[in-house]
């Protein structure tokens, strides 16, 4: 036929995966005056699994009549190992050329430094002139830092056993952030590898060839360890390595207003950049500014070494002096796996001269503003006098004394009121102060007479000097004319009732008698009362 | 009996005091001499024998400030400023001691009506006060009766104008009595010892801590729980709880 077709239909290429094509070639020739041609189309097939398989038929169309061609039978088998052919370049690669990613520790403590270094080795049979990062590994989870390579040095090293080359590509510091399994990826790279070929030159040497390939270091797992939670401190901010802690100023005597700097300062070996400092606590009267903080720090394969440090600028306002308290700083030492903790040294900062605070609160709730009075400004030094008092003071508010002495004035108001109103009615009764009146009297003059009550004579001397005393005080009759008729005549005249001048006389008829005469105690009695009752009863009578 | 028992304590007390001069004459000397320990320690006999003065407070603050001993230094010139509360040395002094204090506490300030009132309060003891009322009440009798049991116009217009005059000053004084009485019940300062102190939420160590105060801070106490901890309000209204060891009371010696 020596014809082109048309409607080509190929097969359905079950279990197969048609890797390449389909693609077409055709041929003409003429040979010996005779015209041939050919048509090709060829498909590259990759089989899905093992068995026998038919690719069944394809068929095409030339000059109306169709064309089939032949059902073929394939049988898939199991994979043949490749014959391990030295000058194969994959294989060479395999053997010979090896990127590894060591790693110092694989189960470290969070925030403990490890390193990561990424070596190629290389046999001495191959010969690796070029690479190139196809994929940079990133560290998740990970402080990271790269220390740079200056240079690339070939060094000679074994690697299982046999003797390689090899040359360190990178080298990476990293800090672990959390606790746990975690990745580190891989780092690939395209190199390209010299392969030998069976051609020689001229001289009998052997050909190389230039194949790129691809090599990856494996996923490495690192097993991040949890701090011990025992013994823990409190201001434990997360250091982890061996520190060296301490507070230093600038000056320690200075005067007010001039500045100075207090340095918080840890220096050492660890995770220096990747903690807090402790904070300086400072007494509030002291003008602080934000510290300035500073970092030098080298990374090596050891990890972070150097000093971090905190400047506070601070400036004293006024005299006096100023504490800067002890700052604790706490670390995870990794060669003891403890926790250790160093406290700074307490710092007095004097200050000479300057005004005094006079902002400062005292007493209970006086505002601030309170002046302080002082002659010069000056700490005043101890007193030398003392007035001791016992500590427990007797208390007079609420005693009893207290309520008695605020109550009891009261009370003397209405008592002082009763006994003036009874004075009054006193004065206004006129009859019962006569009678008191006479009563008085007459008991003023037998005092005496009383005092001797008993004594007969002594008795009526008395009451008889009584009577006549009292008419002598109140008659005004003088002792020359003392007889009865008299004292009759002028009480009459005073208008005294019969009664009581005869009874008055009778009395005085009794004394002169009495010295004559025995009387008893019992009429001495009678005598005294009735010589009482007459002079209260004259008394009254006369005017 | 009774009265034997209060001549003997008299006298004893007496006697104490006479011999606490010397004492306190000798820490005076240690103190001159530069032994602020020592001094302390002397200074510190005295209180033994239940007696104090605000001088005695006054030279053991000064001994502990030299030391720079922040938290006892202003216990003692707090101490101090009890007995003898207008004394301008230990003003001047505690605000020295004060500046070495970590905590910033403004204070509210009073104003208006109640500020003059309690300004009037404080003025003077409750003691004071019920001794003018008292004494103002006794004047009123007298003068009232005076009043009373006289007779010429002038008199007893005078007197009875007067008497009423004191009347009033003896009501007013004694109300300031219960007053100030009142605010020395409530008044229980303490002053925190501990270098630093979380101040909680809640008497327990569960609790958040509401803030943090530090060494020489002077604190009301307002209530206490189970004897380890201590309601305490700020100058500035904050209120919270701190445990028992870190503050120590002015009315503890």
């Amino acid at each position: 036929m020596n014809k082109d077709g048309d409607n080509f239909n190929p097969p359905s290429f079950e279990n197969f995966t048609v890797v390449g094509g389909p693609s077409q070639s055709i041929n003409n020739s003429w040979i010996n005056g005779v015209r041939s041609y050919s048509k090709t189309y060829s498909y590259f097939l990759a089989p899905k699994k093992r068995g026998n398989f038919k690719i069944t038929q394809a068929t095409i169309e030339i000059d109306g009549q169709t064309f089939k061609t032949l059902a073929v039978n394939i049988n898939v088998t199991a994979a043949v190992d490749k014959p391990k052919d030295p000058n194969d370049p994959d294989y060479i690669v395999q053997q010979n050329i090896h990127l590894v990613a060591e790693v110092s520790k694989t189960n470290p403590y969070l925030n403990e430094a490890i390193t990561v270094v990424y070596k190629l080795y290389v046999s001495e049979s191959t010969g690796v002139s070029n690479w190139r990062e196809l994929d940079t590994p990133r560290y998740n989870d990970f402080w990271s830092q790269n220390i740079d390579i200056k240079g690339i040095k070939i060094q000679n090293g074994t690697y299982k056993g046999e003797d390689y080359r090899y040359v360190v590509l990178r080298k990476t510091v990293l800090y672990p952030q959390k606790t746990g399994k975690l990745n580190i990826e891989p780092l690939t790279l395209d190199i390209t590898v010299d392969v030998p070929t069976n051609r020689r030159d001229i001289f009998g040497g052997r050909l190389m060839q230039s194949v790129h390939r691809t090599v990856a270091a494996g996923n490495r797992t690192i097993n991040v360890e949890p701090l011990p939670e025992t013994g823990r401190p409190l201001d434990f901010t997360g250091a982890v390595g061996e520190f060296d802690f301490k507070i230093t100023t600038s000056k320690n005597t200075l005067k007010a207003t001039e500045a100075f700097e207090a340095t918080v300062e840890v220096n050492g070996n660890g995770n220096l950049k990747l903690f807090k400092l402790p904070k300086l606590s400072l007494p509030s009267t002291l003008e602080v500014y934000e510290p300035e903080h500073d970092e030098k720090i080298s990374v090596n394969l050891n990890g972070m070494k150097g000093k971090s440090s905190d400047s506070y600028t601070i400036v004293p306002s006024y005299q006096g002096k100023y504490p800067i308290p002890s700052v604790s700083f706490s670390y995870f030492d990794l060669k003891s796996e403890k926790y250790k903790t160093i406290n700074s040294d307490e710092i007095v900062i004097d200050v000479t001269e300057g005004p005094i605070n006079e902002g400062s609160s005292t007493g209970n709730s006086e505002i601030s503003n309170e002046q302080i009075v002082s002659s010069n400004n000056q700490f005043a030094s101890f007193k030398t006098q003392s007035n001791f008092i016992a500590v427990k003071q007797s208390v007079f508010f609420k005693s009893s004394l207290f309520w008695t002495l605020l109550l009891a004035p009261f009370l003397v108001i209405p008592i002082a009121i009763i006994i003036r109103r009874k004075q009054d009615e006193r004065n206004s009764d006129t009859v019962g102060n006569r009678i008191r009146k006479g009563n008085k009297l007459a008991k003023k003059y037998l005092k005496e007479a009383k005092k001797t009550l008993g004594n007969k004579e002594q008795f009526y001397n008395a009451l008889e000097r009584a009577l006549h005393n009292y008419l002598k005080a109140k008659l005004n009759i003088e002792t020359s004319d003392f007889s009865k008729e008299k004292i009759q005549q002028i009480l009459q005249d005073k208008s005294a009732e019969e009664t009581a001048i005869y009874q008055f006389l009778e009395l005085l008829k009794n004394c002169e008698m009495a010295r004559y005469s025995p009387f008893s105690n019992v009429e001495m009695q009678q005598d005294y009362d009735k010589a009482s009752n007459v002079i209260s009863l004259i008394d009254r009578q006369i005017k | 009996m009774n009265k034997i028992v209060y001549i003997l304590t008299f006298l004893f007390t007496v006697s104490i005091v006479a011999q606490s001069d010397d004492v306190f004459s000798k820490g005076n000397n240690l103190y001159n001499d530069g032994r602020f320990q020592d001094a302390i320690s002397t200074y510190e006999s005295i209180l033994g024998s239940d007696i104090h003065s605000a001088e005695l407070y006054f030279n053991l603050a000064n001994a502990y400030y030299k030391l720079n001993r922040v938290a006892p230094s202003i216990y003692y010139y707090e101490k101090a400023l009890q007995l003898s509360p207008k004394d301008a040395d230990i003003k001047n002094n505690l605000s020295f001691a004060q500046n070495m204090t970590i905590d910033a506490i403004v204070t509210l300030p009073e104003v208006g009506f109640s500020k003059l009132v309690n300004g009037i309060t404080n003025a003077i003891a409750f003691d004071d006060w019920a001794l003018l009322s008292v004494t103002c009440v006794i004047l009123f009798v007298i003068l009232f009766l005076i009043y009373y049991f006289s007779y010429t116009t002038l008199k007893k217009r005078l007197s009875f104008v007067g008497s009423f005059i004191v009347l009033f000053i003896a009501f007013t004084s004694l109300f300031f009595a219960f007053k100030k009485y009142a605010i020395d019940k409530n008044n229980n300062p303490a002053i925190v010892f501990a270098q630093e102190s979380d101040i909680k939420t809640e008497p327990n160590l569960r609790s958040e801590s509401a803030f943090q105060l530090h060494e020489g801070t002077k604190v009301q106490v307002l209530d206490s729980y189970n004897q380890t901890w201590m309601k305490i309000e700020l100058a500035n209204g904050k209120t919270g709880w701190i445990s028992t060891e870190d503050i120590k009371l002015l009315s503890d010696i």
